[in-house]
């Protein structure tokens, strides 16, 4: 009995005594997670294991994604934010970053995280959303389009992946752009909102090219325009908005890579150069191909320019959209 | 005709290909284990394990993932017989009557009469998915919140059919359930409802862990809570097949459940889990002898069994047919078969069809599976119930706490989980019967989205449910059943409830 009493005591007076192994050791030396605030399967998770795979083999060191879900990303953005900022939880989010801080500051609640909490590491893709409709619609260019959402304002119908979302924000760019007025039907998801325009519930929709190009191919959705600076590759004959005089609708939806701030500057400069060769690596360019998402690498203050471009438009968004009154 | 049957002959070869059969038999074996660890459902482990399948080929990929959903569909109903815990939401209602049974001895039966009643349902419907997924696919997809918010309605006159009991209970705890459903982020507005400042609160109070609450937890609680300990059942071998009465007795149910199942499965969104809900109501107001519900009536196993392995088949028909992400469960399918470059869409069958037909002959051999490798397991999971309690109990609270936990890593979901066992304890102190909670848990957040999607629609006006013709008939027959139900208190005759109370009266019961 004592001996294995004196035997605990000596083995807690080790692990108190010892020092944290490898502490001194250059970074990184153990598992890095890569927190992707979506669940398996959503843009989030897919950007985040290739690029989670390419940067294990460029740091010859693991790094794992962890789905950390909830609240439209909210749940695993304030994880990030809070963690210790040691180079070893990093943060794959998408464009509602900039969103949500602005929605919880309309609501007026304590926000769950703020943009200055992070420290942007790289963008990875930016892939801009293009106006689909029925095909058994009357509108064949999005001048029609526009023309006749301004004859009729309020009596065209949009779904979205849920209200303040990246599918609403950017059909709300467009609307404050052009100057019209549509009618919004949140839904709960992209999945949902392709659903509901493919069933005719809705007149229009927002989405990332990938998923609706099956749809236009097979000739039940027509493409208007697109979001981007250029035109999508897979869609050559389908003008921007940008082209039609509507600089202002630019819009994205992105992916990037952030850290806590207060990461030590080395961490992230190895972080840093991690992510500039991961990049290149023929995997995860193979991955992204497959997925269809164009890469958009963009670091330093490049990407601080876009990251702030785009907040700044974003938040502008939702304060436009403002407050949703409930109508009595 | 020919041209499918010639489609399914280049299916079946796909299928039987030794690798392609070892990756269904793993992903049903993986997803027998996913539903039998309480908490963890279809979802949860479909998602959990669909990084893992990143490196196969995409046919592969599809076939271990579908095993995974339809085998957590058919393991989800042990724990539920055995112990009361509902492996998933879809298996609340069998632990209703499955775990009656298993009290009277008959666990081997209810457990058998499931995995064949899965079995029969989960291969019918792959028959209907096969010749008719395109033009119901059309159809369903003509399903918009209208339709959904009157086919919720539905749902919710089930709840008369519920319980034995008085309604006013039963009503008493849907409105709970319904109010416990109100929690989280208004999806139309981006306000945060009765969260108190926890984030984890913005996606509202999850149906496993307030399921695994009420029931399992609940259960353990009352049974550690009498003076003696119940009898250890201790099964013998011949038990554990079901006797040629119980299985006539679950023939019609089998077969209701297996179309309804099908048929609301098809349907785009969540209405998959209430097809069990659904079932049980239907199995109980067609039965002579409803009396038997609750008590271990093996209608009340067969059905809602059936229902949620059809809905599963039901839920692949317009992602298959149309390439749309029709739920939760098909959307990770798709993202897994774009992660292998095969774009998921309306031209899948024609561009891809060793794939598809791969796919559907894999479901088949699937099933066969899943009730080769469950009807032997039978004996084993029974004689899980020797395990003396105080040893038995503690070891499933350990399971309920980590499986719930695992599906979301929230520490949060466990203190919903605890909090709803107390409550459930108390509830069944004061003979209150929970499912109806459940089912509020389920229909609010779904009522109530489609009732607000269908007035953004119409910019607030309420005919939008009339002028559409499957909202309208909907309502039609939703109001002819509710005005059914009224009659006797305009006639001031008994209905089959006040026949119920006097039956129940005439066994004996205090």
């Amino acid at each position: 009995m004592k001996i294995i009493r004196a035997a605990t005591l000596l083995t807690l007076l080790l692990l108190v005594a010892a020092p944290p192994a490898g502490a001194q050791d250059a970074y990184p030396s153990r598992p890095i997670a890569l927190v992707a605030p979506f669940p398996p399967g959503g843009v989030a998770d897919l950007t985040a294991r290739p690029v989670a795979a390419a940067l294990e083999k460029v740091l010859k060191n693991p790094v794992g994604v962890v789905n950390k879900t909830g609240a439209a990303g909210a749940v695993g953005m304030q994880y990030v934010a809070t963690s210790k900022p040691d180079g070893y939880t990093l943060l794959l989010a998408l464009s509602s970053i900039s969103i949500i801080p602005e929605a919880d500051k309309l609501f007026g609640r304590q926000p769950a995280f703020t943009v200055d909490q992070f420290e942007p590491l790289a963008l990875i893709s930016a892939d801009p959303t293009i106006l689909v409709v029925p095909a058994d619609k009357p509108w064949k260019t999005a001048k029609d389009f526009i023309e006749d959402a301004r004859k009729r304002p309020g009596q065209i119908s949009f779904s979205s992946s849920g209200v303040y979302g990246t599918l609403h924000m950017a059909m709300e760019l467009l609307s404050h752009a052009a100057g019209i007025k549509l009618r919004h039907v949140p839904y709960a998801g992209a999945g949902p909102a392709l659903t509901a325009i493919l069933g005719g519930h809705v007149d229009a929709l927002a989405s990332g090219p990938a998923v609706v190009l099956p749809h236009i191919k097979s000739g039940k959705l027509r493409p208007l325009a697109g979001w981007g600076d250029t035109r999508v590759a897979a869609l050559p004959d389908v003008p921007t908005f940008k082209e039609l005089g509507y600089p202002d609708a630019e819009f994205y939806i992105w992916a990037g890579v952030f850290a806590p701030r207060g990461t030590p500057e080395s961490a992230l400069a190895r972080l840093r150069g991690a992510l500039r060769e991961a990049v290149e690596d023929p995997a995860f360019k193979g991955a992204m191909d497959k997925l269809q998402t164009p890469i958009a690498f963009k670091q330093g203050a490049e990407f601080q320019r876009f990251f702030e471009t785009d907040a700044r438009r974003l938040a502008e968004g939702v304060r436009k959209v403002g407050k949703i009154e409930i109508k009595k | 005709m020919l041209e499918t049957l010639s489609n399914l002959g280049l299916g079946f070869a796909v299928a039987l290909s030794p690798a392609v059969l070892l990756y269904a038999f793993a992903g049903c074996v993986v997803g027998t284990l996913v539903g039998v660890l309480p908490g963890v459902g279809p979802l949860a482990g479909i998602s959990l394990l669909l990084p893992a399948t990143f490196g196969l080929d995409a046919t592969r990929a599809i076939v271990m993932l579908a095993g995974i959903y339809y085998g957590a569909m058919y393991g989800g109903s042990t724990t539920s017989i055995l112990m009361r815990i509902p492996g998933e939401a879809a298996s609340v209602m069998t632990c209703i009557d499955g775990y009656a049974m298993a009290r009277k001895g008959r666990a081997g039966a209810a457990l058998a009469i499931a995995a064949v009643g899965s079995y029969v349902a989960g291969t019918v419907s792959i028959v209907a998915l096969m010749f008719l997924a395109p033009p119901l696919a059309e159809f369903a997809l003509r399903f918009g919140p209208p339709e959904y918010f009157a086919l919720l309605l539905f749902g919710l006159l089930v709840l008369a059919y519920m319980s034995g009991g008085s309604m006013l209970k039963a009503l008493a705890m849907a409105a709970l359930g319904l109010l416990f459903g109100m929690i989280g982020i208004d999806q139309m507005s981006g306000y945060f409802r009765f969260a108190y400042g926890v984030v984890e609160l913005g996606d509202g109070v999850g149906i496993v862990p307030v399921a695994v609450g009420l029931f399992g937890l609940a259960e353990i609680l009352a049974t550690a809570g009498q003076p003696t300990p119940p009898a250890v059942i201790k099964p013998r071998l011949r038990e554990l097949l079901p006797s040629r009465r119980e299985w006539r007795a679950s023939a019609a149910p089998i077969g209701r459940g297996t179309v309804l199942g099908f048929l609301i499965g098809v349907i785009p969104g969540s209405a998959h889990i209430i097809s069990s809900f659904v079932s049980y109501a239907v199995e109980r107001r067609l039965s002579r002898r409803p009396e038997e519900f609750g008590k271990g009536a093996v209608a009340g196993v067969a059905g809602p069994e059936s229902a949620n392995n059809a809905a599963t088949s039901g839920a692949f028909v317009p992602m298959l047919a149309l390439g749309v992400p029709s739920g939760p469960i098909p959307a990770v399918m798709l993202a897994a078969m774009m992660v292998h470059g095969v774009s998921p869409g309306p031209l899948l069958i024609k561009q891809q069809p060793e794939l598809f037909w791969g796919f559907i002959a894999s479901m088949y051999v699937g099933n066969a599976v899943l009730l080769i490798l469950n009807l032997p397991l039978v004996g084993l999971f029974v004689n899980l119930l020797r395990i003396p309690y105080p040893i038995l109990y503690p070891a499933i609270l350990v399971f309920c706490i980590l499986g719930v936990y695992a599906v979301n890593g929230s520490v949060v979901d466990v203190w919903i989980m605890l909090l709803m066992g107390a409550l459930g304890y108390v509830l069944r102190k004061l003979d209150f019967e929970t499912a109806p909670i459940v089912l509020g848990v389920v229909l609010a957040p779904m009522i109530e989205m489609a009732l607000r999607q269908s007035l953004a629609m119409s910019d607030g006006r309420y005919a939008i449910f009339a002028t559409r013709p499957i909202s309208a008939t909907l309502l039609a027959v939703a109001a002819v059943l509710l005005l059914l139900s009224l009659k006797p208190l305009v006639t001031h005759t008994l209905d089959w409830r006040a026949r119920l109370a006097l039956a129940e009266k005439g066994e004996g019961h205090p």
